[in-house]
């Protein structure tokens, strides 16, 4: 069973992204737990987890989504790989939170991108997974957090 | 003398061979700028004397020149200056000399000789008379004063002949004592430099001991600063010293930082540090606490067992940090000669810990409840479990659904609240009923952060954080059950239980549950449940458990009071399921105390669900319609049992969703009756459901 500290710590990380780098405050949606498979945005952000909880933290998010981000941090180029780097930065900064946080309670994976025609993310066996919206402008990206 | 005092005193003896050093080299010095005085007086000396040495012969000579001429009748005038001069000029010199000598005895042989001289000179250099006497008849010839001028010019000449030797001889031993005397003093200086250069050696060589000795010194300071330095930066605890005043010293560890949010400890009060964390009072006793620390007669560890902040549950101030966190603080006495010097606070964030504890605490609680659960479920039976955790797994998914629909506004996460509150309630009757206290509980819980919701002012996401992590661990309770029970084989190998089947005993269970639990005695009666549809059961059983546990809780009075009413002291609820000529009709009734509608206007009141004004004007009807009302209650206090004031909402909805209509009976102290009539092909029973 997961810990709302320990998901709050997850969804800070996220949030704390768009306040500090996209310099505008996201809120997050209704949080439930995640029972069929989840198809993905365009681009995903993520961290694999182990030590006191084993799973899996992945940061979703459309592609306009992240372009009118990257307009908000005054970068030109919308890309493939900008995007794909500030997926991944938000990833890192979850990351950075959680080990912050939680010190040498969880051991946490550099981040790694997915993207494009991306399967998918099933229930994984054993572990609940929560689903916490984030909302950002009229935009909508999800976390996914996926732990046992 | 040990070794460390022998230490302590080198920088003493150090300063001491370093003064007398000085003190040497300031005397050769001094020594040496005296000597070099008299050397350079002895040199002059010498040159003096040398120059004297010239004069006694020159004189002669200059006093037999000037006889001569006044023999042969030349002209005098210029020789007898020339010899004034000349002895003016010895005078000096010799008076120049008698100054630089530092010994007068030596000198006093010539000065004597000089003296002669002089008186011997004496008439020739005070002539002033004219030596010649012209006349035309024996041509020019001596005056009386010119004989007398020749004769005292003879008597200085033989006199100066006469001493000449010796004069010479006297200067010449002068000059060569004030050469020796010179020689000596220039061996004395060489001497006197030679050591002065000595002394300065050893105290450049101790001077330079001296610096490289605390230069290693420095370097160890340094080192140990640094390593202090490393040890404050790496730490996870926090570290700083306390002083009388309750401020902070000037070095702490980086990991208060942290813990803080600040970086301006040095000098901050332990209030200031505190302040914004943790409510006034704690400050204060911890104040106090430390306070005691200073008294000479506390004992330190008996001091650890009443400290105040050994966990203490901080605040950030920061809105974004709403989660406590739990602080250790631990105090050292620093003692030196004169008493307590200071007192060192060590601070270690123990949240970790105390989470960890309460995770050990709920497995603990889970276990128990596990074991509860499995008691509970031998004597449940698996035709009722079965049915409930199919019921229990619709419910939840339903929750979940509700919590899936997209929110953004407060309205939107408001409008999730009452639907929540409705699937939890009915389920956690339906748990109770069955005696799975368990369930119940956590069922409850999660009911109560619901709840919990509604009063606040506005409502966002992070507010159902908590929710879905309850509904997560609930849902794991549940699947934790099927398995047991899975492994139990108490529901594998059951028949699939029919909802109709299951209902009776539930609502038996549960009258049993709440008749235990309040002291009361009742009895339930159930008819004509075997013709309910299925297609109705499960909308039909959420009211007749909702209807049941209010009877049973509101309805049925204890024993006591029963016989004052000439009752008997055992009360009945009877519920009866019949086919009418245009749909189904379920009655719930009991013979209780029946629905008081000034007591319900009053509670409405009291709850904010209507106003006195209202509440006046309201008839008999609509006051007890009130009971249908979301938040309507009239226990005192939320127990499982009853207080959310959500049942008879629950049923309410659920009758309303099946199209039907509600009605009610009630004669105060007599009895109450619920009356539900379902039409026939009403709306969609699973949509009710």
């Amino acid at each position: 069973m997961l810990h709302e500290r320990e998901l709050k710590v997850f969804v800070e990380g996220t949030t704390r992204f768009f306040e500090v780098a996209a310099q505008q405050p996201a809120s997050i949606g209704s949080p439930y737990l995640m029972e069929e498979p989840l198809a993905l945005h365009e681009y995903s952000g993520l961290i694999e987890v182990s030590g006191r909880r084993e799973g899996v933290v992945c940061f979703t998010a459309p592609k306009t989504m992240l372009a009118v981000m990257l307009m908000k941090m005054h970068e030109t180029d919308f890309g493939h790989e900008t995007m794909r780097d500030l997926v991944g930065e938000v990833a890192n900064t979850i990351s950075g939170n959680a080990r912050r946080d939680f010190g040498n309670e969880f051991r946490i994976s550099p981040p790694r991108v997915l993207w494009g025609d991306t399967p998918p993310i099933d229930p994984r066996p054993g572990a609940r997974t929560f689903v916490i919206p984030i909302h950002w402008r009229s935009h909508s990206a999800k976390l996914v957090v996926a732990l046992c | 003398m040990s070794l460390a005092a022998r230490f302590d005193r080198r920088p003493v003896v150090l300063i001491v061979i370093g003064a007398l050093l000085a003190a040497a080299l300031g005397t050769a010095l001094v020594s040496g700028f005296r000597l070099a005085t008299r050397l350079r007086e002895d040199i002059a000396a010498v040159q003096a004397a040398s120059a004297l040495q010239a004069y006694p012969r020159e004189l002669v000579r200059e006093v037999s020149g000037l006889r001569e001429r006044l023999e042969v009748r030349a002209y005098a005038g210029r020789a007898l200056t020339t010899l004034r001069d000349s002895t003016r000029d010895f005078n000096e010199r010799l008076q120049a000399l008698a100054a630089l000598d530092h010994d007068p005895a030596r000198l006093a042989s010539v000065q004597q000789r000089w003296r002669g001289y002089r008186a011997a000179l004496a008439p020739v250099l005070e002539f002033r008379g004219e030596p010649y006497v012209d006349s035309d008849a024996a041509s020019t010839r001596l005056s009386a004063d010119g004989r007398g001028l020749y004769a005292s010019l003879e008597h200085a000449r033989l006199y100066a002949l006469a001493n000449a030797h010796g004069f010479d001889a006297d200067l010449a031993a002068v000059t060569g004592d004030l050469q020796a005397s010179a020689s000596a003093a220039a061996t004395r200086l060489r001497l006197l430099l030679q050591g002065g250069v000595l002394a300065a050696l050893v105290l450049a060589a101790i001077a330079a001991w001296l610096l490289l000795s605390r230069a290693r010194h420095e370097r160890a300071a340094q080192e140990a600063r640094e390593r202090t330095r490393d040890i404050l930066r790496t730490v996870r605890e926090g570290f700083f010293l306390l002083d009388a005043e309750h401020r902070i010293g000037s070095v702490w560890s980086d990991a208060l930082t942290q813990m803080f949010g600040r970086e301006d400890f040095a000098g901050l009060g332990f209030r200031e540090l505190l302040a914004g964390f943790v409510p006034e009072t704690t400050i204060a006793t911890a104040l106090k606490y430390v306070d005691l620390l200073w008294g000479d007669r506390a004992n330190e560890n008996l001091m650890k067992t009443i400290n105040p902040l050994s966990q203490l549950e901080v605040h950030s101030p920061d809105p974004l940090r709403r989660e406590p966190r739990y602080l250790q603080f631990d105090f050292h006495r620093v003692t030196g000669a004169q008493g307590v010097k200071y007192v060192l606070c060590s601070v270690v964030d123990v949240t970790a810990n105390v989470a960890l504890a309460r995770e050990l605490q709920e497995s603990q609680q889970g276990a128990d409840a596990q074991l509860e659960m499995l008691i509970g479920m031998t004597r449940t039976d698996p035709l009722q479990l079965a049915s409930f955790l199919d019921t229990a797994d619709a419910g939840l998914k339903l929750v979940n659904a509700i919590l899936r629909s997209p929110a953004r506004s407060d309205a939107d996460f408001r409008g999730k609240l009452a639907g929540l509150m409705r699937e939890l309630h009915a389920l956690k009757g339906e748990a109770s009923a069955l005696d799975l206290s368990g369930v119940a509980d956590r069922l409850h819980a999660l009911e109560t952060r619901v709840s919990g919701c509604e009063s606040r002012a506005t409502l966002s996401g992070d507010d159902f954080l908590p929710i879905v992590a309850k509904l997560d661990e609930l849902v794991a309770y549940l699947r934790g059950i099927r398995e047991i029970a899975a492994r139990l084989a108490l529901t594998e190998h059951a028949a699939p239980a029919s909802a109709t089947d299951a209902i009776a005993p539930i609502l038996e269970a549960a009258a049993a549950r709440i008749a235990l639990e309040h002291h009361k005695m009742l009895r339930v009666e159930c008819n004509g449940f075997d013709a309910i549809p299925q297609s109705l059961a499960k909308a039909l059983k959420d009211c007749l458990v909702q209807l049941v546990r209010n009877a049973a809780v509101h309805g049925i009075e204890d024993p006591e009071l029963r016989r004052t009413r000439a009752k008997g002291d055992v009360g009945v609820v009877s519920a009866r399921f019949a086919r009418t000529a245009d749909g189904y009709e379920l009655t719930v009734e009991d013979d209780g105390a029946g629905i008081a509608p000034d007591e319900v206007k009053a509670v409405a009141v009291r709850r904010g669900l209507i106003t006195e004004a209202q509440a006046a004007a309201m008839d008999t009807r609509a006051a007890i319609a009130l009971i249908f009302r979301a938040g309507f209650s009239t226990a005192g206090e939320v127990s499982l049992g009853a207080g959310r004031g959500v049942g008879m909402d629950v049923v309410a909805r659920t009758v309303r969703a099946l199209g039907g209509r509600i009605g009610v009976a009630t004669m105060p102290g007599k009895y109450t009756r619920f009356k539900i009539h379902v039409p026939t092909g009403g709306k969609d029973a699973a949509a009710a459901a």
